[in-house]
């Protein structure tokens, strides 16, 4: 036959073994079966709706976007492992097949038969080829889970069920097919765009006849169809729920950045009388959803330093046990300590790698925050993180020291405040740690000796200055962050301040991402941004005499909530004239050092402390100096190394400190700091 | 510029409250009381006590600088009046360190006394109470039979923390006026502060040179040794 | 008659030195003076203590007195003054006599002042010195009424050196069958080390990670501290390696004190370190690092080796 005749006749013909009474069956079970899910969906629905209305996105544009990214480009999913590729494959596979054989549907149903000619052969040899994939992504999936065995995968009867039942799918299909091609008698020149199905055919059925041929399509095809309807109903008691819930929360997840805590509003709290959450029907309809959305892929698990550590944390076991709570218990019946324990709750230190993580954008730090609002709310907190925040109230900041003592650590330093230069350029926010940690004093010392070579126009608040409340919000006392953050913003803007740089990534994320919450909108630079951005227009300028190798830890609140991993590097490799060595966690998928969180003032055994596995990393790359970008980081990890083998021979510094390091100076270049404020000692 | 929060009770005392709070919790005590003898301006303070799980507040009017054996006269009327089972109160003041009033109290009313206690128990169904006391010479365990007063050590317990809610729902509830009038009692103070002035300065950060030279800063002009 | 009753405080075997202090307070407040030893057993103890120029020394020996229980010392003590017409009780400032005396004043109806640092006495009339707000500030104080309770400051009074003629030792009648029962002693758990305990220590003698080891810590650190007559601390770190228990850990989440003087040999002074001795009255820092964090809030710093510096300074403590 010819190239034109033979496209003439290909096409195919739909249902063509399949009796009109058959037909009609099959409609009916494939519309049961999706009905039945609709029917477990909006009881799922149900369930999401005890939640407090709203905390979605609106936007449709915004939904969009976060589809095409997230749900159809997977963003997340990607990763240099077999999880991520047999995704691929699945979600591929699964997705085109549905696509084909709904085209398929409709091509049988509606007004013009569009199903034949060159649309027919691609479409045929696409299906094939996604059909593969989706066989070989269900291989990929059932090796992993029963080979690899990877623990924060989790393992269920069902999810074997599962992955059987989409192989069995894929099998019975490619049947289906190479048997309908022999009882048909497609030709070669067709055929051959089938190409698994006409495989299968030449492999398997090649001296089949057609009367049995006809037979066992038929019965495959009824398994076929079958199985289908088996999967409709299995995806809201399976993991594939996630197809479904996942794409929906992705969409309307509420858009706040990373890093930025969803304020409370006192009327609110009058109101209700209850401060963050305490039952499930406290948590929103959004969140109650996201549960759902969890496929327990357990990637969050995986990047959790609280988990790596020891402590009793697993974010997906969280969001796993919220939803196992939401599906057996009233909305009414408390979650705290029998679905969360208060231990769970305080090892988060709010990194959000697991954030960073989730395929579907499940926001877990905002389900620990809720949770834990509602304990500092009942005064469930005691010790070293209560004294920390009732110092914040009284003393503003947390670290017990006089208000008076704000500038102790410029002693010798000529530092200009607001009052002195009233006409400054940025404000120099020092933040809490900075000023009180004699550490970190070391820190603002070096900044401002480099600001001052710039001849950068700045000055200091000096003893207005007040801890920003990032650690009261962040243990869950939102209201004392309130109150600090309106007196703060009261005070900045009575200064007419417009720019700010600050050396604390956790005071940057929360002055520049949280405060406009409240009327501070302010350009806010961390010091690594602004000295990178000295250097390079040549006002600072670096004799690159530091000394290499070293290496440098993101800070979580640098790195991962504000994406700025290029300005440390940057001043690092103009510091050391090498490039900065890089440990395996690095950039945005850095390593929390465990202080975040408020966990900064919480007591850690020895073996759980999250800063000792990251010396470790540190240890390995052979640097001699581990550079960092924050004062909590400073002073954890310098206590870590100070604990770890070969942990003494590596520097713990701050990036200001090793730039001034590269041009010959030191922190205390000047006159010793003296206290400033009269003795505190019992005469 | 607003000031800092004025709410602060005394750490001691908190720890007293808290104490107190927990004996309720754990079904022991009926109903726990808190007393203060300050002028009105205190009432943030003890709403914060308040906030903390008191079932009641009291409050007696005074403006007076009162020294301790004055303190414990007034508690000896309210304790007369309230007849509580068990006085609990912190083992100093953070104004004046006096460490006193609670042993007073325990003389005038003639009732055992636990002091700088870390640790209690009640025995024989909440007739005697088991205290262990931190002291020069190790810990001591005493039993005294109820009513009795307790002072509590720093290691008691780690107070709950007061949080803005908590402070709010605190504000409608009411605290009980008392006047050393009411209650019967006049005291006047026996002490009198002639002067004041800063206590020598610590002095920073001075670097010596050898260990003689720090035994003498040491002996003779810190007078430590 | 006499002036002063002045109670001292022993272990069962012999009297503390520290309580002698509050002998040269009463010599300060002038007129005659009584020393009171209370307890079961105690005439050699009181024996012990003929030679410190009192008009008597007073002795209540009884078993109801085994153990200090505050209800029945306070009453005996107050008994004991009114006897003697005493103006003054005084003692040496610790959890015994803070125990006790105040109760003894409340008896008496008479004021207290404790921590007492100097006395002067002007146009006839006593002024006392004593310390404020944490130790922030200094009072000068006097007293209304007939008799007072002081407690004397230990290391503001300095113990008198025993001299002179022998006083006599007299009992003290009282009915030990009214005494209060109220108190039972249950027991006490002495600790094992000598030490006095990290929170009521005069001194704290601390040491960090530099130490190395068990031995070592124990050598110097302890060493020094038992050549102070001091407590001994440590950092977290030093505890985390095994050098020293849990127990001793000083810091924000371990114990905070704040004794007269603080002594941190090899101890960077990391904040949470800090937190824990920033009242401390004096500090002092041995460390090789002249940077380190901790010399910024000590008074005194010695920069150099502790492993040769601390052992010197041991040597030159005891000479």
């Amino acid at each position: 036959m010819d190239a034109a005749a033979s496209l003439q006749v290909s096409t195919r013909e739909v249902f063509g073994n399949i009796s009109p009474w058959m037909r009609a069956a099959f409609y009916g079970m494939v519309f049961a079966s999706l009905g039945v899910l609709a029917w477990q969906v909006a009881k799922r629905a149900r369930l999401w709706r005890q939640g407090q209305p709203g905390g979605f996105a609106r936007d449709w544009r915004l939904w969009a976007r976060r589809l095409a990214v997230f749900a159809l480009a997977q963003k997340r999913v990607h990763r240099k492992s077999l999880g991520a590729a047999l995704h691929v494959l699945l979600f591929s596979g699964f997705v085109v097949l549905t696509i084909g054989t709904t085209l398929l549907m409709v091509a049988d149903q509606g007004p013009v038969n569009f199903h034949r000619g060159w649309y027919y052969l691609f479409y045929e040899l696409i299906m094939d080829v996604f059909g593969v994939a989706l066989c070989l992504g269900c291989l990929l999936a059932l090796h992993r889970r029963g080979f690899r065995r990877p623990v924060a995968l989790g393992h269920q009867t069902r999810d074997w069920a599962l992955l059987g039942l989409l192989l069995a799918l894929g099998v019975t299909g490619f049947l289906v097919e190479a048997l309908r091609l022999h009882y048909t008698q497609v030709e070669t020149g067709v055929a051959r765009w089938s190409v698994m199905g006409h495989f299968v055919n030449l492999i398997l059925f090649p001296k089949l006849d057609l009367a049995t041929a006809r037979h066992l399509h038929l019965g495959f095809w009824w398994v076929h169809a079958v199985l289908v309807a088996a999967l409709f109903v299995s995806i809201p008691v399976t993991r594939f729920l996630h197809v479904l819930t996942g794409p929906v929360n992705i969409a309307v997840r509420p858009d706040r950045p990373v890093g930025v805590l969803a304020p409370l509003r006192l009327e609110e709290v009058e109101r209700t009388g209850r401060t963050g959450v305490a039952v499930l029907g406290d948590f929103t309809r959004q969140q109650l959803l996201s549960f759902d959305a969890c496929m327990e892929c357990g990637r969050c698990e995986e990047a959790c330093p609280a988990w790596a550590s020891g402590k009793p944390l697993s974010p997906k076991a969280v969001v796993v046990d919220l939803r196992q709570a939401m599906t057996e218990r009233p909305a009414a019946r408390a979650l705290h300590g029998g679905v969360i324990g208060a231990d769970t709750l305080w090892a988060c230190t709010m990194c959000q790698a697991c954030v960073q993580e989730c395929p579907v954008l499940i926001g877990h730090v905002d389900l620990i925050s809720d949770l834990r609002r509602h304990l500092v709310g009942e005064g469930q907190i005691a010790g070293p993180p209560a004294k920390a925040m009732a110092s914040v109230g009284r003393q503003f900041n947390p670290y017990g020291r006089p208000a008076t003592e704000r500038l102790a650590w410029s002693a010798g330093l000529p530092v200009p405040t607001v009052e002195t230069n009233p006409d400054f350029e940025y404000l120099l926010w020092v933040g809490c740690a900075a000023a009180f940690d004699p550490r970190a004093q070391k820190v603002a010392r070096s900044l401002v000796q480099l600001l001052h070579e710039a001849q950068v126009n700045f000055a200091v608040l000096g003893r207005e200055e007040r801890c920003t409340g990032d650690v009261a919000r962040r243990l869950g006392d939102e209201f004392l962050f309130q109150e600090l953050a309106r007196a703060n913003v009261e005070i900045l803007n009575g200064r007419k301040v417009k720019k700010i740089v600050t050396p604390c990534p956790h005071c940057f994320n929360t002055l520049q991402n949280e405060y406009p919450q409240f009327g501070g909108h302010y350009q806010v630079q961390h010091h690594s941004q602004m000295l990178a951005d000295l250097v390079r227009s040549g006002r600072l300028k670096s004799a690159g005499k530091a000394s290499a190798p070293v290496t440098l830890h993101d800070a979580c609140y640098l790195a991962r909530a504000n994406s700025e991993t290029a300005a440390p590097r940057a001043l690092l490799q103009s510091a050391t004239g090498t490039p900065v060595c890089e440990m395996p966690r690095h950039g945005a998928k850095t390593f929390c050092c465990g202080a975040g969180g408020g966990r900064m003032w919480f007591e850690e055994a020895p073996t759980q402390r999250v800063s000792r596995l990251r010396a470790v990393e540190a240890t390995q790359t052979g640097a001699q100096t581990l550079a960092t970008a924050c004062p909590f980081c400073l002073n954890m990890m310098s206590d870590a190394m100070a604990g770890t083998p070969g942990g003494e021979q590596l520097r713990v510094l701050d990036v200001a400190e090793v730039l001034l390091e590269a041009r010959g100076r030191t922190a205390n270049a000047t006159t010793r700091a003296e206290p400033a404020a009269p003795g505190t000692a019992k005469a | 510029m607003s000031e800092a929060r004025p709410w602060i009770i005394n750490p001691f005392d908190e720890i007293a409250i808290e104490e107190a709070l927990r004996i309720r919790e754990r079904g022991e005590a009926r109903e726990v009381v808190g007393v203060t003898i300050a002028p009105s301006a205190a009432e943030e303070q003890i709403r914060a006590a308040l906030a903390m799980g008191l079932d009641r507040a009291l409050r007696v009017d005074d403006r007076r600088e009162l020294d301790p054996y004055a303190v414990a006269r007034i508690l000896l009327a309210v304790v007369r009046q309230e007849k509580p089972d068990l006085v609990l109160m912190g083992k100093q003041a953070v104004d004046d360190d006096a460490n006193q009033v609670g042993q007073m109290l325990a003389g005038l009313l003639n009732w055992p006394q636990a002091t700088f206690v870390s640790k209690i128990e009640f025995l024989n169904g909440g007739q005697r109470a088991q205290c262990t006391r931190e002291t020069d010479r190790g810990l001591e365990v005493i039993a005294v039979n109820l009513p009795a007063v307790v002072t509590t050590d720093l290691r008691l317990n780690e107070p709950r923390y007061v949080s803005l809610p908590g402070l709010m729902k605190a504000r409608r509830r009411p605290i009980e006026l008392l006047t050393c009038q009411q209650l019967a009692v006049e005291v006047q103070p026996r002490t009198t502060v002639a002067a004041t002035s800063p206590a020598p300065r610590r002095s920073a950060g001075l670097k010596v040179e050898s260990v003689e030279d720090l035994l003498v800063r040491l002996r003779q002009h810190e007078k430590v040794l | 008659m006499i002036q002063t009753l002045v109670i001292l405080e022993h272990d069962g075997h012999c009297v503390k030195r520290a309580s002698l202090s509050a002998v040269a307070l009463a010599r300060q407040l002038g007129g005659s003076y009584a020393l009171g030893v209370l307890g079961s057993g105690v005439a050699e103890i009181a024996d012990s203590v003929r030679s410190f120029g009192a008009s008597v020394v007073l002795v209540a020996d009884h078993p109801a007195l085994a153990e200090p229980r505050a209800d029945c010392y306070a009453a005996v003590i107050a008994e004991t003054a009114r006897q003697r017409g005493a103006s003054t009780v005084v003692g040496t400032s610790s959890t015994f006599t803070k125990d006790i005396l105040p109760r003894v004043a409340a008896l008496l109806d008479a004021p207290m002042l404790s921590d007492v640092m100097a006395v002067e006495i002007k146009d006839g009339v006593p002024c006392y010195q004593r310390p404020l707000s944490a130790g922030s500030l200094c009072a000068t104080v006097k007293l209304q009424g007939d008799v007072r309770v002081l407690t004397a400051r230990g290391t503001a009074f300095h113990p008198p050196s025993p001299n002179g003629a022998p006083s006599p030792v007299e009992p003290i009648a009282f009915d030990a069958a009214s005494l209060p029962n109220g108190t039972q002693f249950v027991s006490r758990e002495r600790s094992t080390s000598t030490r006095p305990d990290l929170t009521e220590a005069r001194v704290v003698v601390s040491g960090g990670r530099p130490l190395k080891d068990k031995e070592t810590f124990e050598r110097l650190i302890g060493g020094l501290a038992d050549a102070l007559g001091g407590a001994v601390g440590a950092t977290r770190a030093a505890v985390d390696a095994g050098m020293a228990p849990n127990a001793c850990q000083v810091g924000q989440t371990g114990t905070v004190v704040a004794p007269e003087l603080y002594i941190a040999v090899g101890v960077s002074g990391a904040i949470q370190h800090l937190a824990g001795i920033q009242d401390s009255r004096v500090i002092v820092a041995i460390n090789r690092d002249p940077d380190a964090p901790i010399f910024q809030m000590a008074n005194y710093g010695l920069v150099g080796d502790l492993h040769a510096l601390v052992p010197r300074l041991i040597e030159a403590v005891r000479a």
